[in-house]
């Protein structure tokens, strides 16, 4: 299951699973942000194509208004996703400690 | 085990990918390039073979030190996922798009993959080892 919402900060928390069946809850979420966007993706567990493909429409959309997104505290190995897939090369993508 | 053909399935698939997890101790490691794959390869299935209304199988196996993963859809016509347009992850932003990212990502995280087609059914089949591999 997935859970968003904002945290401290207004930055985005993104708990759980992104996945095709999850991918409009999280778009719907987004697409009434406003930038700076912040995703705190500590909590992430898991993200497939459907979620990436979220973040970037998320992140045309922001980027359009003069600042995209910006994920932070990604786990390593949903981090391995965003860098097979080129994601990190077009937003930053930041590993937690 | 099998599913319906539905992305709403998702859950159960992974309730049942947990079971075979727990039960064999296999490591953190492995999870989710396993759960990526078995995700956009039925994904997959459910979207574009739409002329079929039988179940999917998912049978999971522990081969010595890998997992391997099979999914069959039946009564359907051919697709071969390994032959996947590659993905240009250096295009910029506005030449991106969601598509074709799934079948991308599956071919980067499995060891091995292999398509079998016969009597109208779609197998699709991979590997991913704990030593083989970065994920």
């Amino acid at each position: 299951m997935l859970d968003i919402r904002y945290g401290e900060d207004r930055h985005v928390l993104l708990i759980g699973r992104l996945d095709a069946a999850q991918a409009a809850v999280a778009q719907a979420f987004l697409d009434d942000v406003a930038p700076p966007c912040v995703i705190d993706a500590g909590g992430l567990e898991y993200i497939s194509s459907a979620g990436l493909g979220v973040l970037l429409k998320t992140h045309k959309r922001l980027a359009a208004a003069g600042s995209g997104i910006r994920l932070v505290n990604v786990n390593p190995h949903v981090h391995d996703v965003f860098r097979y897939s080129g994601m990190d090369k077009l937003f930053s993508v930041t590993c937690g400690t | 085990m099998t599913f319906k053909r539905s992305i709403h399935e998702l859950q159960a698939i992974v309730a049942a990918t947990d079971l075979f997890f727990s039960e064999r101790c296999i490591g953190p490691a492995l999870r989710l390039p396993v759960d990526l794959s078995i995700e956009e390869l039925f994904v997959n299935m459910v979207k574009y073979n739409r002329g079929t209304h039988h179940d999917i199988t998912l049978r999971l196996d522990w081969i010595g030190d890998a997992v391997e993963v099979s999914l069959t859809d039946y009564d359907v016509e051919p697709y071969d996922p390994t032959r996947a347009p590659e993905l240009d992850v250096d295009a910029p932003l506005a030449a991106r798009r969601p598509s074709g990212m799934g079948l991308y990502l599956v071919s980067k995280m499995v060891d091995a993959i292999r398509y079998e087609y016969r009597n109208r059914e779609s197998k699709v089949t991979f590997t991913k080892s704990m030593v083989q591999g970065h994920a």
